[in-house]
């Protein structure tokens, strides 16, 4: 028999019984559409994840004062006071670290007349900027000169706008913080999140200013940019700390340090490590609901091979031979758990995309996407179940005597 | 050799099935028969005698439990079930009592069937010789319609159809008009009468003597032994009419 007939024969076999096949099949669709659903929505967290850190620049790292192992849950103290202005002078002189910029957190009262901002107060300079990529959408951002001067000027972000100024024209007013005034002179650019803190609701001064108004002699944070390699800038911050702090740590114990050093890079990392353990778990979910798919199929086939044993003996009173028999049956289960597959692969497609235009209202973030090697596992893995679950009841069909089979009641 | 010999020869021929517990019912005993091409020939007797066992066995359906079935010469024990396949698909077609036509397909589809299988009939003349199967018996205007929306007797002569479609030397026919009514019956066996005479070799298996009439041989079987083998039909009715319809 050609295959195109037996092919031909496997196809009737699926269409005779329409709603019976679909029953069969819905094991194989809820399952290739479950992976291709959970892949897809993996991958847009993903994203959403991966645009907090590369928003950030990818030789970007920071330092903050405080202990606690590298990449986990480090202690971050705001108040701790390990990390001076010495120690920023040191830093500065490395050749491996680029754009070094102290951060001093300032507290206080953000006003303009009758209005209030909840802001985070950030002094800190030009560099920063930079590291954090961060630019001005009207006037401009801070300038050395700014810094130089010590003088009272302000750039915000667009959250601070919306609060202080309803009616927009934020840029030359001056706002008080903290009972001083200051000039806005630049507004920056939506970003949105990083590292899933709010950066739009930010105001920036001039860390000279911020020193006068806190009278801190320690930072609250240090960003900066690696010029080469990670590795080189990791172990010349992390000597120069050590040897300024007195602190021996031969065996890179992050417990003993007294701050954390911490890049994009391994941001990247632990993600990348926590989205392969989903993706794993999804997968052995989705296997299972194939399984149980599976052994539907087979369940079904046997079914259709008793309930055409008659057919059968025909056929092979007509000349079928074994293998005509053997693949006529495997046909149709795999035909019948491929198109499951495809089904399932659209409504996973289509469920993926709804969902997403859905949560893109509330995270601008969160987009559409597939992962294409997911959807070719799955409908792979579908036709692999048919052939597999096939097997048996193929197998059973073809063994049968003609006369037996004719004789079937 | 194989131009001397008969179509079909069996010698010694025994069978009986076996139940699961191994328990032996002998069906048929000794069988000793020839059958030279071109024949039409009536197997009849009582039900249970062996009669559709040893046409099942003819037939290449089935398989004796000893003795020897020649066809054309050769010898049947020694040939595998890809080869009785292919056997099946050229030489030889059936004609069921219950007709055994596929469900919600058309009458072409059905009389093409065989050809599916048949190893060297190339696909562009399937569906002439189809059509000119459904021809010869009569319902060229309903070949694309479903087999269930044709009476028993149009369904029969489907089967018929399909049993002459691949051109095979034998044409086994097993109680062909027994789920007809007698003007569809004659129709069938008139049929079945006109392949004869274009000289198809036919092997009936009935219990109706107006169906055996038509052959022009009769084996008798009784008790799974050929009881009677003439082709004087007269004769075999009188003697047995109490056992015959």
């Amino acid at each position: 028999m050609h295959l195109r007939d037996t092919f031909r024969a496997a196809r009737k076999g699926v269409t005779a019984n329409a709603s019976r096949s679909f029953l069969t099949m819905l094991g194989i669709i809820i399952g290739v559409g479950s992976v291709v659903l959970m892949t897809g929505v993996g991958k847009s967290m993903e994203g959403v994840i991966l645009g907090q850190i590369s928003s950030l620049g990818s030789t970007s790292m920071v330092i903050f004062p405080g202990s606690g192992p590298e990449g986990g849950e480090g202690q971050v103290q705001v108040g701790f006071d390990s990390l001076t202005f010495g120690d920023l002078d040191a830093l500065a002189k490395l050749e491996s670290i680029t754009n070094l910029s102290p951060i001093l957190f300032v507290r206080g009262e953000v006003t303009y007349g009758r209005e209030q901002s909840a802001a985070t107060i950030l002094g800190t300079v030009p560099h920063y900027f930079e590291n954090v990529s961060i630019e001005a959408a009207e006037g401009r951002v801070l300038l050395d000169s700014d810094e130089r001067g010590a003088k009272n000027v302000a750039v915000i972000g667009p959250d601070v706008v919306f609060d202080l100024f309803p009616g927009g024209n934020a840029l030359g007013r001056n706002m008080t913080i903290a009972d001083r005034e200051f000039t806005i002179v630049g507004i920056t650019k939506p970003v949105g999140s990083q590292f899933f803190q709010n950066v739009d609701d930010r105001i920036f001064i001039p860390l000279s200013v911020a020193k006068i108004m806190t009278g801190q002699k320690y930072v609250n944070m240090l960003t900066m940019e690696a010029s080469g390699s990670f590795e080189l800038a990791f172990t010349d911050v992390k000597g120069i700390l050590r040897r300024r702090h007195g602190i021996q740590n031969p065996t890179d114990d992050p417990d003993k340090d007294d701050f954390i050093v911490r890049s994009s890079a391994q941001a990247n990392q632990i993600l990348g490590t926590v989205s392969i353990a989903l993706t794993l778990f999804i997968t052995f979910i989705a296997g299972i609901s194939l399984l149980v798919g599976g052994i539907g199929i087979m369940n079904i086939m046997l079914v259709a091979v008793t309930e055409r044993t008659r057919e059968i003996g025909l056929r092979k009173a007509l000349g079928a031979t074994k293998r005509d028999v053997l693949l006529q049956f495997l046909f149709e289960a795999v035909l019948l758990t491929l198109i499951g597959g495809i089904i399932g692969m659209l409504l996973g497609v289509f469920l993926a995309y709804f969902g997403a235009a859905i949560v893109h209202r509330f995270l601008a973030t969160y987009v559409f996407a597939l992962s294409i090697p997911a959807v070719f596992v799955a409908i792979t893995v579908a036709g692999a179940t048919g052939l597999l679950f096939g097997i048996y009841p193929a197998k059973k069909a073809a063994d049968l005597r003609p006369i037996q089979a004719l004789r079937y009641e | 050799m194989e131009t001397s010999s008969p179509l079909i020869e069996l010698r010694n021929l025994n069978k009986s099935y076996f139940s699961s517990e191994g328990l032996e019912t002998p069906v048929l005993y000794d069988v000793h028969l020839t059958i030279n091409s071109g024949e039409f020939v009536a197997i009849m007797g009582p039900s249970g005698s062996g009669k559709s066992t040893l046409m099942h066995i003819l037939g290449f359906l089935d398989s004796q439990t000893s003795g020897d079935y020649l066809y054309k010469g050769n010898p049947m024990r020694e040939v595998d079930d890809d080869e009785l396949a292919r056997i099946r698909a050229t030489e030889v077609s059936f004609v069921f009592q219950a007709f055994n036509l596929l469900p919600r397909t058309t009458v072409l589809e059905n009389v093409m069937l065989p050809l599916l299988y048949h190893p060297t009939i190339p696909v562009p003349e399937r569906t002439t010789l189809s059509m000119k199967a459904i021809d010869a018996v009569g319902l060229h205007d309903r070949a694309l319609f479903m087999t269930n929306q044709l009476s028993g007797g149009q369904q029969q002569r489907v089967a018929i159809a399909r049993a002459l479609v691949t051109n095979p030397k034998i044409i086994f026919a097993d109680e062909p008009t027994g789920n007809l009514d007698s003007a569809s019956g004659r129709q069938v066996m008139s049929i079945l009468q006109k392949l004869h005479s274009e000289g198809h070799t036919i092997i009936l298996v009935t219990h109706e003597r107006k169906t055996a009439e038509h052959a022009e041989r009769i084996i008798h079987i009784l008790d799974g032994k050929i009881d009677q083998d003439t082709k004087d039909f007269k004769r075999l009715m009188a003697e047995k009419e109490p056992t015959l319809k």
